[in-house]
């Protein structure tokens, strides 16, 4: 029965593939073509590298004399690429040491009237809330609490406490730090203020008779004991108009980015 | 041993998400807000391995990170410290399986960890309280948490049961058998 069986398959199967000869070999040449094209290349990869390898092995006796030649030549480019690669590290390292370099020279020629110390940022305030971060300059290195930290641009904060090593300072605009400053170098002083809102800073207690506009320069004032005069803060970007003249208020863009900021000075006297 | 070794591991993930804190989370933000992945990560100590794991850890870790970072010490370290202990308290009473429960407890101990935090820098350093902004922060806050929550969820679960059988379920076995 299972014989049979079997058999009634094979005569199916065989019906099967001469009804598909007969198909094929009865179809017309552009499309045989077609499917001889999809066999080639699939197959003509395989037999071009076997053409290759035959050709290598049989004819080309030098394919084998030249092995230990290569493969000296590829052990001293090996090397080379490595020491390459080295010195190129070592490159590397050089030129992120002369930019801080350059950073901390620009940052002293500008402010040459303040005896500073420059100084890397180490470690940021993980927080959403506040804006402190910790640099690798301390004690050992002349700095102490409330001294001014300033940066390329602008004012950055002031140090609130030191270990022999490291400093914390509070940026500007931490939301616990206020900064008296001055508008546009007059003689009216406004208090900055940071502010939860994204790098911003609130300017209030403007004089009434202040007049103030966008884009003027606020600078520190010099008072309150911890911040000297004439450091840029700024710009006012908006002012905030209020019924009562004595409420209004102004948005000002720190002069420093505090999110790409590295480098910062401290000044010591 | 394996006490010992899940402790190494625990540290292990503690200086990775610190890592993540101080670099990868400072630009990839929602509208300029950090995640906290400090709170996820005590909140599942404490709810895998109990109030005492989950205090101690809580308090170490708080303490670390704003001793590092040039903080106040004093405000995420007794919120992560009782985020421990109440999420180790909450063990017995909450289902850990269900996602939805881990996402509420999530946004309640990044609420409280950060209102916490807030008020306690507003007395130290004499702030002025801004409601609103400090809302705004605080919600996209708890919405990046929450995301990150699903997201790490089967792999906090995979390693929380692991977890579980070190620290809570041999006193079980032993209380019964």
């Amino acid at each position: 029965m299972h014989k049979n069986k079997t058999s009634i398959i094979g005569i199916f199967i065989t019906i099967v593939i001469l009804i598909g000869l007969v198909f094929l070999s009865n179809l017309k040449t552009g499309s045989l073509s077609s499917i001889e094209n999809i066999f080639s290349s699939v197959i003509m990869p395989v037999q071009n590298g076997y053409t290759y390898l035959k050709n290598k092995i049989s004819g080309n006796s030098s394919f084998f004399s030249s092995i230990e030649s290569l493969q000296a030549e590829n052990d001293l480019l090996k090397n080379e690429k490595s020491e390459l690669e080295q010195s190129l590290r070592e490159l590397e390292i050089i030129k992120a040491e002369n930019e801080t370099l350059k950073d901390y020279l620009n940052l002293t020629q500008k402010y040459t009237d303040y005896k500073s110390v420059p100084a890397y940022i180490i470690s940021k305030d993980i927080s959403n809330y506040s804006k402190t971060f910790v640099i690798n300059a301390g004690a050992n290195d002349g700095i102490a609490p409330n001294m001014t930290v300033i940066a390329d641009e602008g004012l950055v904060g002031y140090v609130i406490s030191v270990t022999d090593n490291t400093a914390k300072i509070q940026t500007i605009i931490d939301s616990a730090s206020s900064v008296t400053a001055s508008i546009g170098g007059s003689e009216e002083s406004i208090i900055c203020k940071g502010s939860l809102e994204e790098g911003k800073l609130k300017g209030t207690y403007i004089p009434t008779e202040a007049d103030i506009s966008e884009e003027d320069q606020i600078v520190t004032s010099g008072i309150g004991g911890i911040y000297p005069k004439g450091i840029v803060i700024g710009k006012i970007k908006t002012i905030e108009e209020t019924k009562n003249i004595l409420d209004r208020y102004v948005w000002i863009e720190p002069a420093v980015n505090f999110d790409k900021l590295e480098t910062v000075l401290v000044i010591t006297n | 041993m394996k006490k010992a070794l899940t402790i190494i591991l625990l540290v292990i993930a503690f200086i990775i998400i610190y890592f993540l804190q101080l670099n990868f989370f400072t630009w990839f933000t929602i509208a300029g807000v950090k995640p906290n992945l400090f709170v996820i990560l005590v909140l599942f100590i404490g709810l895998y391995s109990g109030s005492k794991m989950g205090t101690v850890f809580g308090l170490s870790f708080g303490f670390i990170i704003e001793l590092v970072s040039g903080s106040v010490i004093g405000g995420l370290t007794i919120s992560l410290g009782a985020i421990g202990f109440l999420s180790g308290y909450l063990e017995k009473n909450l289902s850990k399986d269900s996602k939805m429960t881990v996402m509420l407890l999530v946004m309640i101990a990044t609420a409280m960890t950060e209102i916490f935090s807030y008020v306690f820098r507003i007395l130290i350093f004499s702030g002025n309280v801004e409601f609103l902004p400090f809302l705004k922060t605080l919600l996209i806050e708890i919405l990046y948490n929450m995301i990150l929550t699903i997201i790490l969820y089967p792999f906090m679960q995979k390693m929380g049961y692991k977890v579980e059988d070190i620290y809570i379920n041999p006193q079980i076995l032993t209380r019964y058998f």
